[in-house]
């Protein structure tokens, strides 16, 4: 029997979906979005209320702003199980926020169009724990 | 300052490097001791106390490195001084000498001591715990697995896109700063590298090397100040401090600081990215009445080779890129360049020790001011100099000395 796939931090994308999106905040009197969810408007010029603030999910297209590659294992907390060598991005979405997530492939370039979908960081005897993560659109 | 100038009458450092076997509150007493013997000073005459608070509390250092000045102070011997722990992660050096500054600044101590100790030798910075709700960086951590070097090599992509700079110019960094480290007693690196060995290096996080970023260490600082008209008395060669800001991101700043997983660029209201280290530096030298043609000696936060790149366009405001030709052309070199950087030997020949490496580099600024370093002397005879750091979560320091002797 297959296990159960969950996210390893509950609330910041959408699961289960065919099509994963990120989980942010908006604040409905300016526009300004936060991710993760902000209670607050970040904005300094617009009204401190959290009633002012929703709950959107974003875009799952973003484009690749720059990248790397993690070469080495990190220590705990982080944990991936086997660990290999990922790379990881910046991405612009078109809501205006700029958010770190890991690349399922080294072959990108900077501007490249991305489309989200998860990975598997590791598992237990229960679960497999996934995380978001980027992939080229086919 | 605006009520008072200040002077730096005397300063203290701990060798860097990994000193398992000493605590930071022993390494924070030898920096003090060093600190009071150059400005032929007690302990006794010490009125406040600022110190930077440790940052690897979880793992490490638990309560009582939250709360080391008064452990310092208590070893010491307690006088029943006002001792104040502060943490601004990198930034922290030019954040509790400002404490110590203003202190005197505001006419209610005449002598005030700034003291940093920090064990950071154990490397990999990471979140201390794992409740999301309490610790907003366990998310980066867990979920995307960027760690510091990680971070710088992203924006070291981004720079290669945007300004062309090279392998070489990278490589080069460590090239002039090892030149430093060599003659300096307290760097715990002491040789030079070539460009050869740098660009062979193993790639850490593509596309930095190894040599390219910075270790972590252990380290002690302070710094030891007084009213201006009160520094004769302790010194024959006080260092005025002229500007010491702190900044905090604007509204707007498009990178993503270390600890954070989203930023919410707008570059259309004018806000650059960095925005923490450009507010601080701006600050900095508003107070001083100062432009960038004015400083001669600067050290900053080389982290990274990409740090060092970004941070000398934006302390002499070039064009971004402007500092890659610089480089290429000696302008920053050891000891004999127009404007030397980080002639101590820089990040790459200390390396991190958080809360206290502000500290380090205005000392570095203050010794090379005051003139009489030896083969490590820059030889532009220098009267300005400036120290920036910079740190996790968008914090930064900046400091502004000149010669006042």
């Amino acid at each position: 029997m297959s296990k159960n796939k969950v996210p390893l931090i509950e609330g910041l994308f959408t699961w289960p979906s065919d099509q994963p999106r990120l989980i942010a905040s908006r604040c409905k009197k300016c526009g300004t979005p936060a991710f993760p969810k902000s209670p607050y408007c970040t904005n300094p010029n617009c009204e401190k209320n959290t009633d002012n603030v929703e709950i959107i999910e974003l875009s799952n297209r973003a484009k690749l702003y720059t990248y790397a590659t993690q070469t080495y294992p990190l220590p705990e907390p982080f944990k991936m199980e086997p660990f290999e060598p990922f790379p990881l991005g910046m991405l612009d979405f078109p809501e205006g926020l700029r958010i770190l997530g890991m690349l399922t492939t080294e072959n990108v370039e900077i501007g490249m169009e991305m489309e989200m979908t998860v990975r598997k960081l590791f598992e237990d005897e229960e679960n497999e724990y996934l995380t978001w993560a980027w992939k080229p659109v086919q | 300052m605006k009520n008072r100038e200040i002077a730096i009458v005397g300063m203290g450092l701990h060798p860097w490097g990994v000193w398992k076997e000493k605590s930071m509150a022993e390494m924070g007493c030898y920096a003090i001791t060093e600190a009071l013997k150059d400005a032929h000073m007690k302990w006794q005459d010490i009125e406040a106390l600022a110190c930077g608070a440790y940052m690897w509390i979880a793992d490490q250092g638990g309560v009582p490195s939250l709360l080391l000045g008064t452990s310092i102070s208590t070893m010491m011997g307690g006088t029943g001084i006002p001792c104040v722990n502060v943490v601004n992660a990198c930034a922290t050096g030019q954040s509790i000498l400002r404490e110590a500054c203003l202190a005197v600044a505001s006419g209610e101590h005449d002598i005030a001591i700034a003291v940093g100790s920090d064990k950071s030798s154990g490397g990999f910075f990471r979140p201390q715990s794992r409740d999301p709700l309490y610790d907003s960086d366990y998310f980066r951590y867990a979920m995307v697995g960027e760690t510091n070097p990680g971070y710088w090599a992203m924006e070291m992509r981004r720079r290669i896109y945007d300004c062309g700079t090279t392998e070489e110019d990278m490589a080069m960094v460590k090239v002039i700063t090892s030149k430093g480290g060599v003659h300096n007693p307290n760097a715990r690196y002491k040789r030079e590298f070539t460009m050869e060995e740098v660009l062979a290096s193993p790639m850490v996080c593509d596309p930095l090397r190894l040599f390219e970023i910075c270790a972590t260490s252990d380290g002690a600082a302070a710094i030891i100040v007084v009213p201006m008209d009160m520094a004769e008395k302790f010194t024959d060669k006080p260092i005025l401090i002229e500007g010491l800001s702190i900044g905090s991101p604007s509204f707007g700043d498009p990178c993503i600081s270390l600890t954070y997983l989203s930023a919410y660029p707008k570059m259309e209201i004018g806000v650059g990215g960095w925005s923490e280290s450009r507010n601080a530096l701006a600050a900095a030298y508003k107070q001083a009445g100062r432009t960038p043609d004015d400083i001669d000696v600067i050290e900053l936060p080389d982290n990274s080779s990409w740090h060092y790149l970004t941070y000398m366009d934006m302390i002499m405001q070039l064009e971004y890129g402007g500092s890659d030709k610089l480089l290429r052309e000696g302008y920053f070199n050891i000891p004999d360049g127009k404007v030397p950087v980080c002639p101590s030997g820089g990040f790459g020949a200390f390396g991190e020790a958080t809360v206290t490496q502000g500290l380090w580099q205005c000392i570095e600024v203050a010794d090379q001011l005051r003139g009489d370093l030896g083969p490590r002397q820059i030889t532009n005879n220098p009267k300005v100099g400036l120290a920036q750091s910079y740190g996790y979560a968008g914090n930064n320091g900046v400091c502004i000395m000149s010669k006042a002797f």
